[in-house]
């Protein structure tokens, strides 16, 4: 399914595991978002791309190099790649770059904008940093006078789906 | 906080043009909402005129701001806030750089004539910019009251410490302050020997304490006959934390918490949400809304989307005959219909630059040419750093401590003074952090998964920005002016800001700089500081460059003093050449200080009531005395 597909490669790139991703809530909107502006067939490509080079690789720094190769460091799909992780970091989808229009085509949705109202709250950049997104999610009173609790990395950098082969 | 359903709406402009009100005042922001209060207390009544559309005040609507936030990109100042054409409002995101002898740039709803801009804002909707605003709130020093006696700075003030003392305590019973009052005894800060705050002090947050560990006890040498030990200390909030029960003589203090039309728990205290500007999101920071609701249970009219457009007078005695409003029906259109509004007494309650821009509008220069003049605001210079060890950066509320020990000294007769903000939001004022450092390091430095998380803990959670809010003396050069080519879209005429930083304030400001090297310096901090020329804000001084933002601590177009000579206002704040309008808030404070100004202009505010309340008696007595006749 291209949800499980988006959602495994989201891990891999953004450092969260499926479930942290899944939990907030916007995997099925950032989808459909990702997919209006660059369009199914280029979407279903980057996931292939990653399925096909990078969920096999074992080896870890082996890995890095097939993801950079196959997916970021793609002229076509690694903007998209980083877009989607900022995607997820901070609810906004960012204009891509002016040479990537040119290339590969307008995309079907213009501009910078925010994937919902909800979407920003629901930041990974915050989360990382042990913090919430301002105006949303707030630790409590008094919370802010102890040190931060910046949640631990998961185990594996690789996702629990491609690691168990489901 | 109830807010009476349906008072948003049960006013006309019929039902305004058939009564003559006790008092007409203009704007329903925390000003004109106080003075409502108060006259309305006491059986006297009030007719509100509000630019900005006014449903009730409901968590509903309140949440329309909140979700407006949201989903937007672009979260300036004014981001929850509606972008309507017939109120225009200032917006930081149209600043520019102004080209040097070129033109005034005219893209924003302030026209920016130079020679320095700024982005300052203020925000038109119910309750105004106490929505945005960050609710930091201090007094002014005893000193700051005689900044031109003790030092030959600045203009002379009417009134002093010791007269405001009284209404600064009810403007912190109105307002709901929260802070120890053993960490306000500074530089001859005073109180009543058993006041507290009606709720204890906001926990410093662990990056304030990170700073304080680093840079407490620290002597700084100011000039060459000063020297002034620093400490990091706790700010005054106008927002809900844990209530004294020592306040009010052993009484209390309850908290007022969200405003809707039903009862809702919500507010009663701060939960760290770390957003109080633009918008708290659950409005346990205090805004004009909450006195506005109880007001509203009175005999106070509040017509809302009539914008003030020409206060009218009788030639022969100067007094205030009606105002002139222009109401729209739809906050998309610009059509409007005109109605006038007539009261006894009239309050021009909008902030400095409105007060000052209706006034020139409506062709009421004063004789000795003040209205619009002295325009002042804090003058913010930022500096940043990385601290060597994660400091929890980007939680809490905005601020909760500072540096405030450089406010007062002697080195005020040729330096501007300042008090220093540690930011819980990191560089975010300076930089757009965090969201600038996530695309920094996600498409610059190609980090991604463990990566990126990795580095925006270290890039992030150390961020340390302290803003510097310098003081900006009262210049004649430096005001509000109308012109008629620049109008808004209902046809009022725009405020036209001719602005420069003085150099007493660039003074300070290279004197912050300074003082921020050595503290970074302490705290084995990393200095990132840079101001860009290309930049609007950008100050060139003794051969350094500076950036200067704007404070949006508007004051000092209509100034108080003693004399219509050298003065706008009384010290009441009623105008000398209109005996029954009275123009509030910051614009009669004759000279700025180091706090942000909205406890002084709400306590001149009570002063303004209390003696309108009097005033209105005093013409209500039974006419004994045949000369009495042209009152």
């Amino acid at each position: 399914m291209i949800l499980d597909d988006f959602v495994a490669f989201s891990s891999e790139v953004t450092g969260f595991t499926e479930f942290d991703l899944i939990g907030t809530g916007q995997a099925e909107s950032y989808l459909r978002t990702v997919t209006e502006v660059v369009g199914e067939r280029t979407l279903a490509d980057l996931l292939d791309a990653y399925r096909a080079r990078v969920t096999d690789t074992g080896d870890e720094q082996a890995r890095a190099g097939q993801l950079t190769g196959a997916v970021l460091g793609d002229d076509r799909l690694g903007p998209i790649a980083r877009n989607i992780i900022k995607l997820w970091y901070s609810g906004t989808w960012f204009a891509l770059p002016d040479d990537w229009t040119g290339r590969f085509g307008a995309p079907g949705r213009e501009g910078t904008f925010n994937a919902s109202p909800q979407a920003y709250t629901q930041g990974l950049l915050w989360y990382a940093i042990g913090a919430n997104p301002p105006g949303a999610r707030a630790p409590g009173y008094g919370s802010w006078a102890s040190p931060p609790l910046i949640p631990a990395l998961p185990p594996s950098p690789v996702p629990q789906s491609v690691r168990t082969g489901s | 906080m109830i807010f009476p359903e349906g008072a948003a709406a049960r006013t006309d402009t019929t039902d305004v043009a058939g009564r003559v009100y006790d008092v007409v005042i203009v704007g329903a922001g925390i000003s004109g909402a106080i003075i409502a209060d108060r006259l309305s207390r006491e059986g006297r009544s009030v007719l509100l005129l509000e630019a900005a559309p006014a449903d009730d005040l409901t968590i509903s609507g309140y949440e329309t701001y909140l979700n407006r936030f949201y989903g937007t990109a672009m979260k300036d100042n004014q981001a929850p806030y509606p972008v309507l054409p017939p109120v225009p409002m200032p917006r930081s995101t149209d600043a520019r750089p102004l080209p040097p002898g070129g033109g005034p740039n005219t893209g924003g709803y302030l026209v920016q004539d130079g020679p320095h801009s700024t982005d300052t804002t203020y925000t038109r909707v119910l309750g105004g910019t106490t929505l945005h605003w960050e609710a930091k709130i201090l007094r002014m020093l005893p000193e700051d009251f005689e900044l031109s006696r003790r030092y030959g700075q600045g203009l002379p003030w009417p009134l002093g410490y010791d007269e405001l003392e009284p209404l600064y305590r009810e403007a912190e019973r109105e307002i709901g302050v929260s802070a120890d009052i053993e960490d306000q005894r500074y530089l001859g800060l005073h109180y009543p020997p058993d006041y507290v705050y009606p709720m204890r002090g906001l926990p410093a947050s662990f990056l304030d304490q990170t700073v304080a560990k680093g840079i407490d006890g620290t002597s700084i040498r100011v000039g060459d006959d000063e020297e002034i030990p620093i400490r990091v200390r706790p700010f005054p909030q106008g927002r809900n934390g844990i209530p004294n029960p020592a306040y009010d003589a052993g009484r209390g203090f309850t908290p007022v918490g969200a405003v809707s039309t039903h009862q809702v728990e919500e507010g009663g205290r701060c939960q760290g949400n770390n957003n109080c500007v633009p918008i708290c999101p659950v409005q346990a920071k205090y805004h004009a809304g909450k006195t506005l609701a109880r007001t509203l249970h009175r005999d106070v009219d509040l017509l809302a989307q009539a914008v003030a457009y020409k206060v009218h007078t009788d030639p022969e005695n100067g007094r205030v005959t009606r105002i002139e409003y222009r109401r729209y029906q739809d906050p998309q259109s610009t059509a409007y219909e005109t109605g006038f509004a007539q009261g006894r007494t009239y309050v021009l309650a909008t902030n400095a630059i409105e007060n000052a821009r209706l006034m020139l509008a409506s062709g009421l220069q004063d004789r000795a040419d003040l209205i619009g003049r002295n325009l002042m605001d804090h003058a913010y210079l930022l500096t940043w750093a990385r601290l060597p060890e994660v400091a929890g950066t980007m939680r809490g509320t905005n601020c909760t401590s500072g540096i405030t020990d450089l406010r007062g000294g002697r080195f005020r007769r040729d330096r501007a003074s300042f008090s220093i903000d540690i930011h819980n939001d990191g560089w975010g004022w300076a930089t757009g952090a965090p969201v600038t450092d996530l695309l920094r390091i996600v498409d610059q430095d190609h980090q991604y998964g463990f990566g990126l998380r990795r580095s925006l803990v270290d890039q992030v959670s150390t961020q340390l920005l302290l803003a510097h809010m310098i003081e900006v003396l009262p210049d004649r050069d430096n005001r509000v002016t109308v012109d008629p080519r620049y109008r808004d879209e209902l046809g009022n005429m725009r405020p036209v800001i001719s602005f420069k930083v003085p150099d007493y304030t660039m003074r300070g400001a290279a004197f912050a700089r300074d003082l921020s090297r050595q503290l970074f310096g302490k705290l084995g901090a990393e200095d990132h500081t840079g101001y860009d020329p290309a930049e609007y804000g950008y100050v060139e001084f003794g051969g350094d460059g500076y950036r200067i933002l704007g404070g949006n601590h508007l004051a000092g177009t209509h100034v108080m003093g003693t004399s219509p000579a050298t003065s706008v206002v009384d010290d009441h704040q009623r105008s000398w050449e209109h005996e029954n309008l009275y123009l509030v808030g910051g614009g009669s404070m004759p000279t700025i200080g180091t706090a942000n100004t909205t406890l002084t202009s709400t306590a001149l505010c009570l002063r303004t009531a209390k003696h309108l309340i009097q005033e209105l008696r005093r013409q209500d007595r039974p006419v004994t005395l045949a000369t009495i006749g042209a009152r």
